[in-house]
């Protein structure tokens, strides 16, 4: 009798929690049901957005077959004018330093990344992350030291990039990048070794815990603006 | 006796099952508590995803703005071949829009002049990362061209603090009152520094005296050395 009463016992809580169980699994089914909707409109933004951006990349080549073919013509036309010569090798110099030509040459490579110290050991984590001042003031005494061209993770900086923080991560030509960083300059690898003074600006970084690596090199490329450069504001003086 | 291990045979099967069917909805169960926590992330992003679609709509266009232009430029080529006299021109035009982007041609237009007059009694001086900072904040808000005292702030340009007390700007030091101008949207421009934590507002409060001007022919001069290359190739 008490046997049967034990299992009695054990039968109820078992009902009970399946009964339990299906009440939370059909919940969860309703909530999920209802999120369909939203999935779907996130879909569509989400191939929205891969759509324009495929769209955008396509013209950009577009635009780098037109150069070729401009540049081809220029050239077409003044083969045969040593006038026009000066002028088609101005061109090409300022496009390199403009940003607009992917070039080559002696340099340095900066690596910065976040530190590996956990945060709780120290009073102020902030110290720990790079942050976007930081690459600002690299970029700024690469300049100071010569630099002809500089990138960020690969983004040509160009007079009009800004540095922007953007939370987690920062912003630059519009491009989020995040740690590592990775920083190249072409110009004097000497002039360059001179960021790594005692009290410069990278040694204070990594006494607070940033990690920081310095490689001369003697040949590397950096790649060119990839956005568009066009003045609407900006006028020249004639 | 065999009555009572029917029973129990029958009440084990039983429990078994029970058993089975539990373990089997909460399987189900955790699977979709799973799935869901991830809808829940892809739902906090969909503000995110909307921005970024401006984004690349508005980069998109512009590409388009310059396809045509360049396209124009190539059809421009294509139609007067023969004359040389309009080559020529053709190619003065691009050597003039390349000394544009450089910074060594000067330039006028819509924008904003912003003068910093340094305050002695101030908690701390006007420093090289301040003017750095707002040379950042105005291309952020799309400055086309800048400078400081008339020095033309180009690609290249360093602006730092030397022995503490001078600042230099293209090697070239510059005193204050520090008088810069930016060409740009004029709005963006000045929002950029006036908002709250705009570098403006910063130096405000140290107890500097910054004012902006807005004008719709700000003048800004040509970078004035040389512009060399020696290392860079392509």
């Amino acid at each position: 009798m008490a046997n049967k009463k034990i299992i009695s016992c054990v039968l109820g809580i078992m009902c009970l929690a399946l009964t339990f169980c299906i009440c939370v699994q059909m919940k969860t089914v309703k909530q999920y049901s209802t999120k369909i909707g939203q999935n779907y409109d996130q879909k569509n933004l989400r191939a929205e957005v891969l759509r324009y951006k495929e769209r955008y990349e396509h013209l950009l080549k577009e635009i780098d077959n037109l150069d070729k073919t401009l540049e081809g013509k220029i050239e077409e036309a003044t083969d045969q004018n040593t006038d026009l010569e000066d002028a088609r090798n101005q061109i090409k110099e300022g496009n390199k330093l403009i940003g607009l030509t992917e070039v080559t040459g002696p340099g340095a490579i900066i690596r910065v990344a976040d530190s590996n110290i956990e945060s709780s050991k120290v009073l102020d984590p902030s110290l720990l992350v790079v942050h976007d001042l930081d690459i600002f003031a690299i970029i700024n005494e690469l300049k100071n030291a010569g630099a002809e061209a500089i990138s960020v993770n690969e983004q040509r900086i160009v007079s009009t990039s800004a540095i922007e923080c953007g939370g987690n991560i920062i912003t630059v030509n519009g491009e989020k990048i995040g740690s590592p960083f990775v920083i190249k300059a072409i110009g004097l690898p000497e002039n360059f070794a001179n960021l790594r003074r005692t009290g410069g600006y990278l040694e204070k970084m990594e006494e607070a815990g940033i990690q920081v690596k310095f490689e001369k090199s003697n040949k590397l490329t950096i790649p060119k603006y990839t956005g568009i450069l066009n003045y609407k504001y900006a006028q020249s003086v004639k | 006796m065999k009555n009572l291990k029917k029973g129990k045979v029958t009440v084990t099967i039983t429990i078994g099952i029970a058993c089975l069917a539990l373990a089997t909805v909460m399987c189900m169960q955790f699977k979709i508590v799973n799935q869901t926590n991830i809808d829940e992330l892809e739902v906090m992003r969909e503000e995110e995803l909307r921005t970024e679609l401006a984004d690349w709509k508005a980069k998109y266009q512009e590409a388009e703005e310059q396809y045509n232009q360049k396209e124009e430029k190539l059809q421009e080529y294509n139609e007067e071949e023969v004359s040389e006299i309009e080559t020529t021109e053709l190619v003065q035009k691009e050597l003039e829009q390349v000394n544009l982007l450089l910074g060594k041609t000067d330039v006028e237009g819509y924008g904003i002049e912003i003068t910093l007059r340094e305050n002695e009694n101030a908690e701390a001086s006007i420093t090289a990362d301040n003017l750095n900072m707002i040379v950042n904040s105005l291309r952020e808000a799309g400055a086309e061209a800048i400078c400081i005292n008339n020095e033309r702030i180009i690609n290249m340009s360093d602006i730092v603090l030397v022995a503490n007390s001078v600042i230099k700007v293209n090697q070239q030091r510059v005193f204050a009152p520090y008088v810069i101008k930016a060409i740009g949207n004029q709005t963006y421009l000045e929002s950029a520094l006036l908002g709250n934590g705009g570098e403006a507002d910063k130096l405000k409060k140290l107890g500097h005296d910054v004012t902006i001007d807005k004008s719709n022919n700000v003048k800004i001069p040509s970078y004035n050395k040389e512009l060399s290359t020696r290392y860079i190739e392509e």
